[in-house]
């Protein structure tokens, strides 16, 4: 098996191309490979055979394809033809003792939010392959460019079946894979997923690899795999450029000695590329690079090492914010996503994520968050919430290796979360406290963090990936608790050998001039060792602490990013002087976004709220959208002017929550891009200038399922639906949609995109036809008024 | 591997509907210049072809030694008197679609502007990669290059296509269920080669299939030119 294959040789060494083999015996272009397992199982056979007869240890099966998605047209099951494949491998290895990996490529489709493949779709259709390949010795995941579809596939091998599991991604020259995935994010995720070798495979020959495989030995202590092309391709006539023995050689002098000791070859390689690395192998002892890992958690693109100060932003948190809450009851994601994507830019390197709220719910948020929330910041995230089914299903769409926020030392907490941060190979955040609250003394908090910490490491959770919170209490009631937190926090750094968060707003609270109070509490908090402060970002001196601290402690190195932060700071844009002759109409047509807010501002003073929307903002949007028709101003500045309007909205909607006002809503619309349409662009150009006349609008987002939409319109009541598509493949779902609402719900529908003509509209049940996002405004005015 | 430099911002200004620079406002000016720094720094081009032998069978053009048949009168029209075609694809990588998303929730003109650079971006991707496989191709004369989508040239090629050139493992282009292109900045296309001169015919509206309710031709102007 394969633990005792890498137990008892120095070498494991695996097959070389089966893609490249299978043309040369006659595989035309374009036509399906895996078929072959049926049709000519013979040929595969020989092919097996010349690779073991080589020296190969494993050889992969023909099933690189065998998915659902790319046998559709092909007239073959997938079961069939991995059934075959596995069973030709087998044949082929007969007794020998050579193993048959179940070999697993991508599935063909790009995952959201690029593409419109979900994880749970990828999971499906690697479960289906997983199952049909239970026969094999054991499972690899090969030639994987994006983090979270690899994801799918080990835990549907993990969750499906008993095998060992192996994977490799393809990098590029500039160390990254297509999708921007990052070597270290690699090898943080599949370590934490339980795999048991990672590695590389295709894009680059053994010379061009060094770096990456270089970068991968300093992220894992699992065996390596290295499987390269060989060489590079000629683009003309697609012939490799490396013999097999400079290949052999190339492997022996550049690629074991930095750890590999599961090799073989890809694209380009035949039997003799094999036959002579075994051969030169012979004469090569492998090197041991166990390393001590740094504590890290990532996105796919970025890595984030705990070693120094690192800024959590708290921002997206329901709690206490009414904006923010209003967001979740409706469904905002893009209020949500814009907090994200503002902290980042303040200097946030990770990001909380809790969207817990009674009413709504929590489980679906808190995945279209985290989904969302990957598709527009690369920082990683830390999922907060009390529930571990919200934690779970965060866990398993989340790409890379996230914190899980939290554990505390009570029996049912510590019982229910630890295992999911141990499975999803998480990082988690401990709280000091149990069922008797928290305990008043340093001593106290500091068993609590013994506690949990004994439980994590029992069940494998190492002390890198734990973090403990000592917990902040607010200094106007609890003075004395102040230095108790700090004393905790200290001992637990040194004492446990862990690392340390703090959210450490709380000791303000009920104190006048709170950001002072907080600023130098964190001050304090970072000279005890604290590693990751909670904070709000986007307060200038908050940042400010973390950053002067890195500089005087002697992290920030010559200061380099303490003066990247601040020397640099922006030269000032247009100077705010709102001069008194600017009107909000002036201000909406020329694009001042500041001053349109703050016109609004005094505006608001002596004038009610629909008053101000009424006679000033809608009558300049007007103007503007009746330029835009004319031809006298274009789409960039017609968007420009919906963009002030919608600072000046922003302003309106603020004054009224805080007076607990009636919103100045003109109605509710939803707007979706239709099934199967990944181009949204269109349709969020008309949502901000739905939302710009006061109307609410409820985005369902690109690719949207026709039941969501039904539904959605249903719950919210909605007079309006708007539907876009840009592709005439697409038109199709519009018109399923629609029959959809039509069957179920009497509303209008008004429908906008490339392909559309008002004809076509008509045709497939729609009420209107917009030719552009001015009209949809038209549209709007005419229904809800 | 190709590099952008500059990008035709005439070409962008015309995609959204703007005649010229000349009527443009000064922020959208100002705007281009920066984003067409962003287009630049976020694309990571790459490009995947194969020359095929082609010829005239029943059911459209069948490409020698591989199973794709191209099927519709236009292109059977495009390869007129044609040998072979080049078989290409191209893509600005998803690097773009991630600026784009982002860049849609801080400031949606930005967003317009950044899309149709980017539209502009990946023709110009393909007009630097027809120039390089010209250059390993011998003397002969090319056709415009022709996307499933224009014409009676069926858009449900596009996974097959793609499926040839082994553009998925290749340069990591895929399609979706409706035969979208992603990353969504990304092109397909089929240039006939031919021994004998070959219509002058540039691309233009009368092949195109939205040319009823184009917004460009409603102002008497054009999306490409």
């Amino acid at each position: 098996m394969f633990s005792e294959l890498l137990k008892s040789k120095n070498f494991i060494i695996l097959d070389g191309a089966m893609g490249t083999q299978l043309q040369a015996r006659g595989l035309k272009t374009g036509e399906c490979p895996e078929a072959i397992n049926v049709t000519h199982p013979d040929t595969v056979m020989e092919i097996h055979r010349s690779y073991i007869e080589a020296g190969s240890d494993i050889v992969y099966t023909n099933t690189f394809g065998a998915n659902r998605y790319k046998l559709a047209e092909s007239g073959y099951s997938v079961s069939e033809l991995v059934k075959a494949g596995i069973q030709t491998a087998k044949k082929a290895a007969g007794e020998s003792g050579v193993l048959a990996a179940l070999d697993i490529g991508p599935i063909g489709q790009l995952m959201e939010p690029t593409g419109s493949m979900s994880f749970d779709k990828a999971y499906d259709i690697y479960k289906e392959v997983i199952l049909a390949g239970e026969e094999a010795d054991l499972i690899v995941f090969e030639t994987m460019t994006d983090l979270l579809e690899l994801k799918a596939g080990v835990l549907a091998a993990k969750e499906n079946s008993t095998k060992p599991v192996i994977c490799t991604m393809t990098f590029e020259e500039n160390m990254r894979t297509f999708t921007g995935c990052s070597v270290s994010a690699m090898a943080l995720t599949m370590q934490g997923l339980g795999v048991d070798a990672i590695g590389v495979n295709c894009s680059l020959g053994p010379v061009q690899l060094k770096d990456v495989v270089g970068e991968l030995a300093k992220w894992t202590n699992l065996p390596i795999i290295v499987k390269p092309n060989a060489g590079l391709p000629d683009p003309s006539t697609g012939e490799y450029d490396l013999t097999p023995e400079d290949f052999a050689k190339s492997m022996a002098n550049d690629i074991i000695p930095l750890g590999a000791v599961i090799v073989g070859g890809c694209c380009g390689t035949t039997p003799e590329y094999i036959r002579l690395l075994c051969k030169e192998l012979e004469k090569t002892n492998p090197v041991s690079t166990k390393i001590s890992i740094s504590s890290a958690v990532c996105s796919p693109s970025r890595t984030v090492i705990i070693d120094q100060p690192r800024i959590i932003g708290e921002r997206i948190n329901p709690t206490g914010k009414k904006l923010f809450k209003e967001a979740l009851r409706n469904n905002n994601l893009d209020y949500i996503l814009s907090q994200g994507i503002e902290q980042v830019h303040a200097g946030a390197e990770i990001l909380d994520v809790n969207v817990g709220l009674p009413e709504i719910n929590e489980e679906k948020m808190m995945v279209r968050a985290i989904k969302g929330l990957q598709g527009v910041v690369d920082v990683p995230l830390q999922i907060d919430s009390t529930i571990p089914q919200v934690l779970e299903s965060a866990l398993r769409v989340y790409s890379g290796k996230p914190i899980v926020n939290s554990v505390n030392g009570e029996e049912q907490s510590l019982e229910a979360v630890l295992p999911l941060v141990k499975k999803y190979g998480a990082a988690v955040v401990g709280l000091t406290l149990d069922k008797n609250g928290i305990p008043k003394t340093a001593q106290g908090r500091f068993e609590i963090a013994q506690k949990i910490v004994k439980h994590a490491n029992a069940i494998g959770i190492e002390n890198n990936d734990i973090y403990i919170d000592c917990l902040t209490l607010t200094a106007s009631a609890e003075q004395e608790g102040v230095i108790e937190t700090l004393n905790a926090l200290e001992r637990v750094k040194k004492e446990l050998g862990v690392k340390t968060v703090l959210g450490v707003s709380n000791i303000s609270f009920g104190l006048p001039n709170r950001e002072l109070v907080t600023s130098t509490f964190l001050t304090m908090a970072l000279q005890k060792g604290l590693d990751l402060p909670i904070i709000n970002p986007n307060v200038a001196s908050m940042t400010g602490a973390v950053r002067a601290y890195k500089l005087l402690a002697n992290i920030d190195k010559n200061s380099v990013e303490f003066i990247k932060a601040y020397n640099n700071a922006e030269p000032s844009k247009k100077t705010s002087s709102v001069s008194k002759d600017i009107t909000l109409g002036y201000a909406i047509e020329n694009g001042l976004k500041k001053e349109g807010a703050e016109i609004t501002e005094k505006l608001l003073e002596s004038m009610p709220p629909m008053d101000i929307i009424n006679n000033h903002l809608i009558p300049a949007l007007d103007k503007a959208g009746s330029d835009f028709e004319k031809g006298k101003i274009f789409l960039p500045q017609l968007i420009q002017s919906a963009t002030v309007s919608q600072a000046c909205f922003e302003v309106i909607k603020k004054k009224l929550t805080t007076e607990n006002s009636s919103s100045v809503s003109k109605g509710k619309i939803v707007l979706a891009t239709v099934k199967g349409d990944v181009h949204d662009i269109g349709k969020n150009i008309v949502k901000v200038l739905l939302e710009n006349y006061g109307y609410t609008v409820i985005d369902l987002g690109k690719d949207v399922e026709y039941e969501e939409v039904l539904n959605a319109a249903v719950e919210n009541s909605v007079k309006l639906v708007g539907l876009s598509a840009l592709m005439t493949t697409t038109l199709k779902s519009m018109e399923e949609t629609i029959s959809l609402l039509r069957k179920h719900y009497d509303c209008k529908v008004m429908v906008g995109g490339a392909v559309l003509t008002p004809e076509y509209a008509q045709k497939i049940g729609a009420d209107y036809y917009s030719k552009d996002a001015k009209e949809s405004v038209d549209i709007a005015k005419k229904v809800l008024g | 591997m190709i590099k952008l430099e500059n990008l035709d911002l005439d070409e962008a200004l015309r995609y959204m509907g703007c005649k010229s620079r000349e009527v443009a406002d000064t922020h959208t000016l100002a705007m281009l210049e920066e984003c067409e720094k962003l287009v630049i720094e976020n694309s990571i081009p790459r490009y995947q072809y194969k020359v095929f032998d082609i010829e005239e069978t029943f059911s459209g053009i069948q490409l020698k030694n591989s199973t794709l048949i191209l099927q519709g009168s236009d292109i059977k029209n495009h390869l007129k008197d044609c040998f072979g075609i080049i078989l290409m694809c191209a893509t600005l990588s998803g690097k773009i679609d991630a600026l784009i998303r982002k860049t849609q929730l801080e400031d949606m003109t930005k967003a317009v502007i950044i899309n149709a650079l980017a539209s502009v971006a990946i023709e110009q991707v393909c007009d630097k990669a027809e120039k390089e496989i010209y250059a390993g191709i011998g003397d002969c004369y090319k056709t415009w290059r022709y996307s499933p989508g224009y014409g009676d040239f069926p858009i449900e090629l596009q996974k097959d296509i793609l499926t040839v050139l082994d553009a998925p493992r290749k340069i990591g282009l895929c399609t979706g269920s409706s035969m979208t292109l992603t990353p969504i900045k990304s092109v397909t296309a089929v240039t006939g080669l031919s021994h004998k001169p070959v219509s002058p015919k540039k691309r233009g509206c009368l092949s195109c299939n939205l040319r009823d309710t184009c917004q460009y031709r409603k102002v008497g102007n054009h999306c490409v030119q």
